[in-house]
């Protein structure tokens, strides 16, 4: 024992002195005060020796603020942790169990090197203890020394003991023995280049199963928790067992912790895939609703976490929650993480049954204080309209009346849905166009200017003063925005194509304008474009210009189905929660000997089952790239578009250009008309550079590449943020 | 499961109490506050922080999330990493919550710390710090963890030695059921059930409830000795919907003959909570039809003008026996709002929350079918104010329950002797009146 030769005076001086009295109630004291600064911050480690004197005490309190000081000083003085280590033995020998268990906890939790080779026979006996507040904590501590030392646990055969402790009479003690092995099993599955064949892998076999369905209705929450993950590994190709474990499990659902219940629809929902019986797998989607709906009665943060998985779970099965729209009714007081949970979820519920209700609920949205909830509420009743064709019209309505409210980010809002309702339904609401075009000096933000210049601009022919509106954004061109200017652009160009007697000059005036002033590459570069369509060919401009759009919709899913699937096996996760898979964001959290990061994985193939269903959706997301390019072709019913695209990748430059190492934009561009050219069995001229432009507009220019599928368009274009919205706009705005 | 942790924050966003973090690097826990703070920064109420942060960590390799909850001015923050859910982290937040409220009475800054040795000895025994809730039932909880007492505090000031009385049980956990502690014994055998309803409603502007919930909820205080089990029927258990209940009760006996049969934990805890739907819920689309009558009427009227606005609001129970208690109507008045200038008549007060910029009417007692009325208006320095669309009312009603529940009987046995029962009924309100 080394003593420090601290000063003579000071605070922890006398904090030494009291710890060395005589008196025992003084040195408790000292003790507490100790630990006081501690939590402060102070640094105490000083008094190490001091504290470590009064660590054979018979007062319990006591010895639990010893234990806590050593807890804390055991990383940055291990070599001081030892002199603990014949107390920790000896009291791991005490008749009462609480010290016991106690002893075993903290010898756990140190994390010390140098301790741990004392801890293996103290856990043995503990393991066997008759009590089981202490065998259920000696378990837990195998993990922790499995975390440390492998080996050690191996050659102690700890882990056959934990393996009977399954058996074991009290449920508290299953349960910590299963989340003990589960501990392990993931322990294991972090590392790389595991044996399948390792013994510490935990693998649910029938008999354990059994085991587990009994000790589920009598352990508690937690335990629960930990039992119901282990059965949501647990694989079987028998219907009849997996029926079995879906009716066992499904009384969890009345527990009322949400968790557990979030637990309990995750096993249900894993086991659910191998039943085929129809009436069953309706009656468990049925006993599911109530306890979703109960959640939505807790605290919001509950909620919250309630609603995203709800929203998972409502895009593999629709029908859950069909007649429950109301519940998601928001409430004036609700945080906004929960409202904008809830809209999304009732656009999801919405039919035509209750759509009346859902519009007079998002109108009153839309009068209230907050600006984001405001937004979105007008987002929600555009999609709405393009997801239920019959009530577009009173959506459209409803908009009208928000418009006349004449809150400038009402106006707006709405405006920007409106150019999608007229998209998904064109030619239907021209009338109400002179509406909108009176709000035009109301709108300072791009997205909505540019959405009313769409407007003219495809409506161009029924409106009688459309060159003049266009004429006033040509005249401040230079000053607006990069997307108002594409779409200024476009829309004169339009104008000009339908009639071309009023517009001449202004369709001069922003090519020139466009070419010579404009900074911006994209915007020079389509009109560069245009003015060579218009010049060398106005019958392929109008083709490509005025080129028919693909409808939008609106998506049932917003993942896609692969990931959906492997996002439903991880309810209640973090995963669910983002609805990302676990990889994309969770690291590893901690330091030491790298303990679990991942969600435990069951055998190696299931590891790669994973790994599969990732590539499956960066490939998807791949093919919805391409896809995305052919969507202006293809709307021509030309293979042209598709054919494009596949040769695209095959010419050099175009080979830049994915690789985004092209210094030259204007080069690559004319290097794809060559490539495009090339091909001898394109049937017609004009489509053909269409497939090359569309390419070429996305990605030679720099903006992003989109990753949304075609059938999100619509979605994408309602629902996302701006920033993934403007390639498709600019895409088919070019067209 | 991952929960690495738990740390206390108070009001200015300072740590009071935390776990050691063992298995993680000091920084860990620091990153998490930052999250937290960065995130409250960002918001204008602090209850709009999202309830789960992620939290980027200091590389790429340390991610995590940050769940957290509030209470009574203190912020709980639980750091997890792994997937595991976030609401395992929420419920446990939530738990530990309850456990502080059960053994400081109050929660606070000041409360935690005075008595911090006992709240780090209940963070040891109910968080594992491989990240498993341990021991949250009370019951089981105050035989390791001695809750902090008048008779402690004197007896150690007093220099008692009083480690013979902290080993209140010397064979803990040794009960057969996890819940209840065994031994207890009672003077007199009592136990009270509190049938407590709630009633959450939104009104539309029609005055036709748009949607309109009655949550349930028994709760239960028992005090009866040994280990009796007990037998609970309802005259009406068909109003009972989407119950959930506590661990102690037999499930399969309650979907046989809808029965609660129970071996009870000591002291409170609540039994079992419901959904009460009128029409017994056959056809939820008619919910317009089925729906539980509001105990009041509300009459708003609200004009806008340029620089302010004024409100004439009528208020009129329905009840014809009962008296509301309580009773409190809340406006949020909009940016910019001041210079509140309102009368009441009928009873009651009127304040006015310039933090908040909440108007607030609050009355003690409103007797049954009686009329109150506040009116009044406000100037705002912001032009056109908008002020929030709907007026909150809450208030109580005793001695009466929406879904008339009625407890038929309660039957005792594997005990000699005959408690005493108690049961009361008590309902809550809270409408939102859109105007």
């Amino acid at each position: 024992m080394s003593f420090r030769a601290g000063p003579r005076k000071g605070e922890n001086y006398e904090l030494s002195q009291d710890l060395n009295s005589e008196y025992r109630d003084k040195r408790k004291d000292a003790i507490k005060r100790v630990i006081a600064s501690m939590t402060v911050g102070k640094d105490v480690s000083g008094l190490f020796p001091d504290v470590l004197k009064n660590m054979q005490t018979e007062d319990l309190e006591q010895k639990k603020l010893v234990y806590l000081y050593l807890m804390n000083y055991a990383k940055t003085q291990p070599e001081l942790v030892i002199l603990a280590v014949n107390t920790f033995v000896k009291d791991s020998d005490d008749p009462n169990p609480l010290v016991r268990a106690l002893a075993i906890r903290t010898m756990g939790m140190l994390r010390a090197e140098k301790i741990i080779d004392y801890v293996s026979d103290p856990l043995q006996k503990c393991l066997r203890d008759d009590n089981p507040y202490v065998r259920k904590t000696a378990a837990l501590c195998v993990a922790k020394l499995y975390d440390l030392k492998p080996e050690l646990v191996l050659e102690n055969g700890f882990l056959e003991q934990l393996h009977d402790m399954i058996s074991d009479s009290n449920p508290m003690v299953v349960a910590n023995t299963v989340a003990a092995l589960s501990d392990i099993h993931e322990t294991l599955t972090s590392q790389p280049g595991y044996s399948p064949d390792d013994p510490a892998l935990f693998s649910v076999t029938t008999n354990i199963l059994n085991k587990l369905l009994i000790a589920l209705n009598e352990c508690s929450e937690w335990g629960r928790v930990g039992i119901l993950g282990a059965l949501a590994r647990y694989k079987t190709d028998d219907e009849k067992e997996r029926e079995h474990i879906c009716e066992r499990v499904i009384p969890q659902f009345q527990h009322v912790n949400g968790a557990v219940v979030l637990a309990a629809v995750k096993v249900i929902m894993i086991h659910m895939r191998g039943i085929r019986r129809e009436d069953l797998l309706k009656q468990f989607i049925r006993k599911m609703a109530p306890p979703l709906v109960t959640l939505l009665s807790s605290p919001p943060e509950v909620q919250w976490v309630a609603l995203r998985n709800i929203n998972l779970l409502l895009q593999k099965r629709s029908d859950l929650l069909q007649n429950e729209m109301r519940v998601f009714f928001c409430k004036y007081n609700d945080p906004l993480y929960v409202k904008v949970e809830k809209l999304d979820i009732m656009v999801r519920l919405a039919s035509d049954n209750n759509v009346d209700a859902l519009l007079s609920e998002l109108k009153e949205y839309a009068s209230e204080v907050d600006v984001d909830f405001v937004r979105k509420s007008i987002k929600a009743i555009g999609q709405t309209a393009i997801k239920i064709d019959s009530a577009a019209e009173r959506c459209v309505n409803v908009l009208l009346d928000l418009i006349g409210t004449r809150v400038s980010y009402v106006v707006q809002e709405a405006m920007v849905v409106i150019k999608d309702i007229f998209r998904k339904y064109p030619a239907t609401y021209e009338g109400i166009i002179p509406t909108l075009c009176a709000n035009l000096d109301e709108l300072d933000e791009p997205e909505a200017k540019a959405a009313l210049i769409w407007i003219i601009g495809e409506y161009a022919s029924r409106i009688d003063n459309a060159d003049e509106l266009l004429s006033m954004f040509v005249d401040t061109f230079t000053e607006e925005s990069y997307p108002v200017q594409l779409q200024t652009l476009t829309a004169v160009v339009k104008l000009f194509l339908k009639k071309p007697d009023v517009s001449q000059g202004l369709v001069q005036q922003i090519l020139n304008t466009a070419t010579k002033d404009c900074d911006s590459p994209d915007v020079r570069d389509r009109a560069y474009i245009y003015w060579r369509l218009l010049s060398s060919d106005p019958a392929a401009a109008k083709g490509v210009v005025l080129a028919q759009r693909p409808p939008i919709s609106l998506s049932r899913t917003t993942v896609s189905p692969a990931l959906l699937d492997e996002l439903l096996s991880e309810i209640g996760t973090l995963a669910s929660v983002y609805h990302k898979p676990a990889e994309t964001f969770i690291g590893r959290g901690r330091v030491g000997a790298d303990s679990v990061q991942r969600k435990g994985q069951d055998l190696v193939d299931d590891r790669s089952d994973t790994q599969k269903a990732l590539q499956t959706v960066a490939a998807g997301q791949q093919s919805e790239n391409l896809l995305d390019f052919d969507d202006v072709p293809a709307s021509d019913s030309q293979p042209s578009g598709l054919a494009a695209t596949t040769i695209i990748p095959q010419t050099p430059a175009a080979a830049n250009l994915l690789a985004g190492t092209s210094a030259n934009p204007l080069d690559d561009l004319v290097s794809i008309f060559g490539g495009g050219g090339g091909m001898t069995d394109t049937p017609s001229a004009p489509q053909n550079p269409l497939g090359g432009l569309s390419f070429g507009g996305d990605n030679g220019f720099g903006s992003p590449i989109t990753s949304a599928p075609p059938s999100q368009l619509g979605a994408s274009s309602v629902a996302s943020p701006i920033q993934t919205q403007k390639p498709q706009d600019d895409l088919l705005g070019l067209f | 499961m991952a929960i690495d942790g738990l740390i206390v924050l108070d009001n200015a966003g300072r740590p009071i109490v935390q776990t050691s973090f063992q298995s993680t690097s000091p920084a860990y826990p620091l990153i998490h506050i930052d999250a937290y703070s960065n995130a409250l920064a960002k918001v204008s109420r602090p209850e709009d922080v999202d309830p789960v942060l992620y939290v980027a960590g200091i590389d790429d390799t340390k991610r995590s999330a940050c769940c957290h909850v509030g209470c009574g001015g203190l912020r709980l923050l639980c750091p997890v990493s792994g997937d595991i859910d976030p609401l395992f982290a929420l419920a446990f937040l939530r738990t530990f919550i309850d456990i502080l409220q059960e053994y400081l009475g109050h929660v606070s800054a000041s409360t935690l710390r005075d008595n911090f040795d006992v709240v780090y000895q209940l963070l040891e025994e109910t968080l594992d710090s491989g990240g498993h809730p341990l021991t949250t039932s009370t019951n089981a909880l105050r035989d390791i963890v001695i809750p902090p007492s008048l008779l402690n505090k004197l007896l150690s000031v007093a220099g008692a030695n009083i480690s013979s009385l902290s080993a209140a049980s010397s064979n803990p956990f040794a009960s057969p059921i996890p819940w209840r502690k065994a031994n207890v014994r009672y003077n007199s055998n009592e136990i009270y059930f509190d049938v407590v309803e709630e009633l959450r409603a939104v009104v539309g502007r029609n005055g036709v409830s748009l949607s309109n919930d009655v949550l349930g909820k028994v709760d239960t205080n028992c005090k009866l000795s040994g280990t009796p089990d007990m037998l609970l029927t309802f005259t009406n258990s068909k109003v009972l919907t989407d119950c959930s209940f506590h661990p102690c009760v037999r499930l399969p006996r309650w979907s046989r003959d809808k029965a609660l049969s129970f071996v009870p934990p000591d002291g409170h805890f609540i039994l079992m909570e419901y959904r009460y739907s009128p029409s017994s819920s056959a056809n939820p689309s008619t919910l317009g039809v089925h729906q539980v009558p509001v105990p009041v009427m509300v009459k708003p009227s609200v004009v806008i003008n340029e620089s302010g606005g004024t409100i004439d609001v009528t208020v009129t129970s329905r009840l014809t026996t009962r008296a509301i208690e309580d009773f409190s109507l809340e406006l949020y008045l909009g940016q910019g709002a001041g210079a509140p200038n309102f009368m009441v008549s009928g009873g009651g007060s009127w304040a006015f929350d310039p933090r908040s910029l909440t108007l607030r009417w609050e009355m003690a007692n409103m007797p049954a079918s009686s009329s109150h009325s506040l009116r009044g208006s406000w100037s705002s320095s912001v032009p056109h104010p908008r002020p929030a669309r709907a007026f909150r009312t809450k208030f109580a009603i005793q001695q009466h329950t929406f879904s008339a529940l009625k407890i038929d009987q309660l039957r005792v046995s594997g005990e000699q002797y005959k408690p005493y029962k108690g049961v009361r009924g008590r309902s809550l309100v809270d409408i939102e009146w859109r105007w």
